[in-house]
């Protein structure tokens, strides 16, 4: 075998590693997680009058455990699995989908309960659902863009 | 710009749009295009095959992780020398644990063995190749085999395109000297 193709078997190895679709889709499903779960407790925290500070300090703990997986998750879809365009509209849809459904659960909870924290998680979860709808808007106007490039040049290419 | 090298360009640009994208199959295709390249590009500037096939896997790894953020895809010839030019240069400077400017890392390089049984006119090609010195070698390599252009070496390289042409100029004829030393026709 030629010197220059006894890497490309594990450089191919490597690809279907680093190109799992799964191993992105549950970074983006655990920012969604973490973000939700985050916004309950802070909207606890926040709205909770007169908290003893044994408990207070249990919510900044978990606020920060909650931060620190989002922040987590951020840094992998940025840096080591980074999503390509087809995957945004996956991961973006996935994000409008879960907003959505939080802010209605939120939205129950706070007509049924009363409850301040309920509403405050509510609105949280509208700008987390805005949020999400820009980023899926933006990612179908890539995907929309690199398609209609695509076709150009395979209709010049005769492909 | 000839028909040929403008449908090359091309394709270059559909198969980085296409990864682009995230279709799994122009991953395949992307390697078995410009892995055989690459790993000769990176052989000139490692003094091993070894050292080639561990410097050609890092440039991919690097090249799977950034694809999805190259803004022009039209530069993906280019940006794949690039990465594999920096990695083979973090490499030398890690190597030899001293800060250094590119192309003096390039000179710190040995020349690899010339092989001097030549069998035909391609094999004294790389090895008049082999012969010449680091920076001459490698820009020769990056117009002549892997079809840069002098803008896409300058920016590579990060020196003037006149300073390129001055280089391009040289090597053809420091490399004519060598082949007429070794007889090649």
């Amino acid at each position: 075998m030629k010197p220059e193709f006894r890497s490309m078997n594990k450089v191919r190895a490597m690809a279907g590693a680093e190109l799992s679709l799964k191993a992105r889709l549950g970074y983006v499903g655990l920012l969604l997680v973490s973000a939700a779960l985050t916004t309950v407790v802070v909207s606890l925290w926040l709205t909770e009058p007169s908290l003893p500070a044994r408990t207070q300090l249990a919510f900044a703990v978990m606020s920060v455990i909650g931060v620190s997986w989002s922040v987590l998750a951020v840094w992998v879809l940025r840096a080591r699995r980074p999503l390509f365009a087809r995957d945004r509209v996956i991961a973006g849809g996935l994000a409008v989908t879960f907003s959505a459904l939080f802010v209605a659960g939120c939205l129950a909870a706070a007509i049924l309960s009363g409850a301040a924290p309920a509403y405050a998680a509510f609105g949280t979860g509208v700008v987390m659902l805005a949020v999400a709808i820009g980023v899926l808007l933006k990612a179908r106007r890539r995907f929309a863009a690199l398609t209609s490039r695509r076709r150009e040049l395979e209709a010049q290419l005769g492909a | 710009m000839s028909t040929q090298t403008s449908n090359d360009l091309r394709a270059d640009e559909l198969l980085a749009i296409r990864c682009q994208l995230g279709e799994r199959a122009a991953f395949a295709d992307l390697i078995a295009r410009w892995h055989e390249p690459l790993w000769r590009y990176l052989r000139r500037l490692a003094d091993s095959d070894q050292a080639a096939d561990d410097l050609v896997q890092d440039t991919w790894f690097r090249v799977l992780r950034g694809i999805a953020g190259l803004r022009d895809a039209t530069r993906l010839r280019p940006w794949l020398f690039g990465i594999a030019r920096r990695i083979a240069m973090d490499r030398l400077r890690a190597q030899y644990a001293r800060p250094a400017a590119p192309d003096d890392a390039l000179d710190e390089l040995a020349a690899p063995e010339i092989d001097t049984t030549l069998e035909n006119d391609l094999a004294a090609l790389e090895a008049g190749l082999a012969a010449l010195p680091p920076r001459e070698r490698e820009t020769l390599a990056l117009f002549y085999l892997h079809e840069l252009s002098i803008e896409q070496i300058a920016a590579l390289l990060e020196v003037p395109a006149g300073t390129i042409k001055s280089r391009l100029f040289r090597a053809r004829q420091m490399l004519r000297e060598e082949l007429t030393l070794r007889g090649a026709p």
